[in-house]
């Protein structure tokens, strides 16, 4: 049977699939035998959930919270959602207005679900995280970029933004700090962003805050809303357990929103998975509510080993490396990289060639930047122990070293 | 433009919860209501179960899986489909979801285009309908009546295959009427679809474990290979094990649809949760024994429940072979008033006026798509079920 034209249109998407390929194929090499693969490939924190929060869903599990729980999430974790949001982002949202989800992801896929009629266009900063535009396009949406340079840091210019928006526009869709280029928005750029957002009423705001803890700059994360409280009610809130608290296999992520967009997700959500996982809500609860002591260990770590890792790039023949804010990637440029020939006898002539050839002769696996809509860039990711860091550092030096005009 | 999407127009709004919002206000209201609406087993998880859950998360099995599940969660539920089932799913034809719910979702978000239709027997699990819309597919329900065991019939499926048609459903054991399935009648409705090439199955069989009377459990490409090219075998853990806050389900299908579904699940869930797939390996692949027992309380609830519903008037009640739902007709209440002055007009009405008389939680038929019944679940200890079925023979005996 042929499959739904939204079907193809994903199978079409081969770079979607791009950071599983990637560390798939590092997989498959490592199980082949010969030098150790090092995977920089993957987007999740090389942490352990926090014993606290383990202790949790083990009560959890054995006190028989194993029914199944509401649809728009269990009253404990939507309280903590809601506290969460008022300690830290000095919001206030009622119960109507949360929703908890199987990820970040899937509130990302319920609003759109819920909101794009075919034709409708949503406003995505470039580079991106891959599911925003595949997600739009597979709801018969079209995704309109608005390039962030290198030059600017990847920081999204509210100019740039403006021009961006049409009366197709629904979504702009923030991510801040960003996956991949770890560039988030100080307080003079999300009011000029607010600005812009002003002078557009009809459009709706989806703000992706999921990497929200893990940001190096001097001023502390502020949400938009926070800034921007008069946008609230056509604003959604994404974020979720994952990357803060290492518990990406959990799949817990929630949304804040006005109620009827809220409950419109809960409709899509209802008839896809119902509510989340019990047991895994009931950690999340425990992550929210418990010791934050632990964000700021992982968050001072990876600053460490972004810092370790930038200064390491830096010094590769052909390699730039702007600072990431924020986040756990390094976002390099391989531009002087391009043309000259591997080791190994590739030709570098994309940045899919270049991590294919690193890959094969270094085994150290990344994933290329045409995956998030720039080239030629590559995403490291530093979710992995200071010695593999180096290591993989090393060869990756070794390699650009290597590389001939042949 | 308004904000929401046209395609969630075609979702019918919630029928059970206005019950449900009701039987909370009563209850809060200090009444004391017996819930018979509930869809999960009051079991509790294995503690087997519970162990394995806790051991992955105290050994850091807390990371994305592949997105389709845990290579041995799949291994496993290949073990599981040719042992009870003698199907042959190898595991890259298996799929692992949040829910079999989600198997549904992913199998028609991934199929279906505008125009196309799926054939769905009723009484029906609201869910399929509300997902063939939401796919913008075209549910055509087709009703079938006790007096053929709430089975779709051969000639029934005949009559509504269309060029249109791309999916037929079957459920068995069936929510809401607890009906199975023989393997001849699958046969039959084998031979039928053997005749539609362009006609795709999706068999629900997630109550399949629940069989009572040593009816066998059956499903259509075990007994129809021919037809495995182009089924969906859908089944979970959520009732066999209760294990319904897991979220687990799964299916075999051939492997261009797995390959379909598990590119739409990226996109939209990624695994379901690490936790809940080494729980669901240790309830697929460790001991069985325990099923046996839990069968046999749920016959014997069933029988009392029958038993019970068979003597109070107005009511016409089967005998389901599976699943923990009995599915009277109310239809000889029709235009009789209430004790308390309730008119009966509808199922629905009768539903409302048992839980404010009689504190007692059924779902009206309407909401699985056939009208003039009442599904009651079962899956409540005994003294609740014998006080709920007192109230009900009470409530029926005062209608006027």
């Amino acid at each position: 049977m042929e499959m739904a034209q939204r079907a193809r249109a994903l199978q079409a998407q081969a770079q979607a699939q791009a950071q599983t390929q990637t560390h798939g194929q590092a997989e498959g090499l490592a199980r082949g035998g010969g030098r150790e693969v090092i995977s920089l490939a993957l987007g999740e924190p090389d942490f352990p959930t926090p014993g606290p929060v383990v202790e949790a869903a083990c009560r959890a599990a054995r006190a028989g919270e194993t029914r199944y729980p509401p649809l728009t999430g269990t009253p404990a974790l939507k309280q903590a959602v809601r506290d969460k949001f008022a300690r830290e982002n000095g919001l206030d949202f009622a119960d109507g207005e949360i929703l908890v989800g199987n990820g970040g992801k899937q509130i990302l896929f319920n609003a759109l679900m819920a909101t794009l009629e075919p034709g409708a266009e949503v406003v995505i900063p470039r580079p991106y995280w891959a599911s925003y535009p595949l997600t739009v396009r597979m709801l018969g949406g079209t995704p309109v970029f608005v390039d962030c340079p290198e030059a600017d840091g990847f920081r999204l210019d509210a100019g740039a933004l403006a021009g961006a928006i049409g009366p197709r526009t629904r979504w702009v869709i923030l991510n801040l700090p960003c996956n991949p280029t770890g560039a988030s928005c100080d307080e003079a750029g999300l009011r000029a962003i607010a600005d812009v957002l002003r002078r557009h009423p009809h459009v709706w705001i989806l703000c992706d805050e999921i990497y929200e803890h893990l940001l190096f700059t001097s001023q502390s994360h502020r949400s938009l809303a926070s800034l921007a409280p008069d946008l609230l009610p056509r604003l959604l809130i994404l974020s979720g357990v994952s990357k803060t608290y290492a518990m990406t296999g959990w799949r817990i992520g929630f949304g804040a929103g006005p109620a009827r967009l809220i409950a419109a997700m809960s409709v899509v959500q209802g008839n896809a998975t119902s509510g989340a996982c019990s047991v895994s809500q009931a950690a999340a609860a425990a992550a929210l509510r418990g010791d934050q002591g632990v964000v700021g260990v992982m968050r001072d770590t990876y600053r460490a080993r972004r810092d370790r890792i930038v200064a390491a790039l830096r010094a590769m023949p052909g390699v730039r490396c702007a600072l990431p804010d924020g986040a756990f990637y390094a976002y390099p440029s391989i531009a002087g990289c391009i043309g000259r020939t591997s080791p190994g006898g590739r030709l570098i002539d994309s940045d899919k060639a270049f991590a294919l050839a690193l890959l094969e002769e270094q085994h150290v696996a990344v994933v290329q930047g045409s995956a998030f809509g720039m080239s030629p860039y590559l995403r490291l990711s530093t979710a992995a122990a200071d010695a593999a860091l180096d290591e993989a550092c090393r060869r990756m030096d070794a390699f650009c070293r290597g590389l001939t005009l042949a | 433009m308004s904000l929401i999407a046209a395609r969630l127009n075609r979702i019918s709004p919630s029928q059970t919860i206005a019950i449900s919002t009701k039987a909370r206000a009563l209850k809060a209201a200090g009444r004391d209501i017996i819930s018979l609406s509930a869809g999960e087993p009051d079991f509790d998880t294995p503690d087997n179960v519970k162990q394995a859950a806790i051991r992955a998360i105290e050994r850091g099995e807390t990371k994305y899986t592949d997105v389709a599940g845990t290579p041995a969660l799949r291994r496993a539920i290949a073990g599981r489909f040719a042992h009870d089932s003698g199907l042959d799913y190898t595991p890259e034809e298996i799929i692992v979801s949040t829910g079999g719910k989600q198997i549904i979702y992913n199998a028609m978000l991934a199929t279906l285009e505008a125009g196309d239709e799926a054939i769905i027997p009723a009484p029906c699990w609201v869910s399929y309908p509300d997902i063939v819309s939401l796919a913008d597919g075209t549910p055509v329900i087709v009703p079938c009546g006790p007096n053929s065991g709430f089975k779709l019939s051969p000639d029934a499926l005949a009559d509504a295959i269309t060029p249109q048609t791309k999916w037929v459903f079957l459920n068995s054991p069936n929510n809401p009427t607890g009906a199975a399935y023989s393997a001849d009648e699958l046969r039959a409705l084998a031979h039928v679809l053997l005749r539609h090439s362009g006609v795709w199955i999706f068999t629900d069989d997630i109550y399949d474990k629940l069989l009572y009377d040593g009816v066998q459990a059956a499903t259509i490409v075990q007994v129809e290979p021919r037809l495995r090219e182009r089924t969906v075998t859908m089944n979970g853990c959520s009732k066999a094990y209760a294990m319904t806050g897991w979220r687990i389900g799964y299916a075999g299908a051939p492997v261009a649809l797995i390959k379909a579904m598990e590119k739409l699940q990226s996109q939209s869930t990624s695994n379901t949760s690490s936790i809940s797939q080494a729980a669901a390996l240790e309830a697929l692949s460790g001991p069985q024994e325990f099923i046996a027992g839990m069968v046999a309380t749920y016959q014997a609830r069933r029988d009392v429940v029958v038993g019970m519903l068979r003597e109070a008037p107005g009511l016409d009640c089967h005998k389901p072979d599976g699943a923990f739902y009995v599915f009277p007709s109310m239809q000889g209440c029709i235009g009789k008033t209430s004790g308390k002055g309730a008119k009966i007009e509808d199922d629905e009405s009768f539903v409302i006026a048992l839980l404010e008389e009689e504190g007692v939680a059924a779902v009206h038929g309407s909401a699985f798509a056939f009208p003039g019944h009442f599904r009651v679940s079962y899956a409540t200890d005994t003294d609740s079920l014998r006080e709920a079925c007192s109230r009900i023979q009470r409530f029926c005996r005062a209608l006027r």
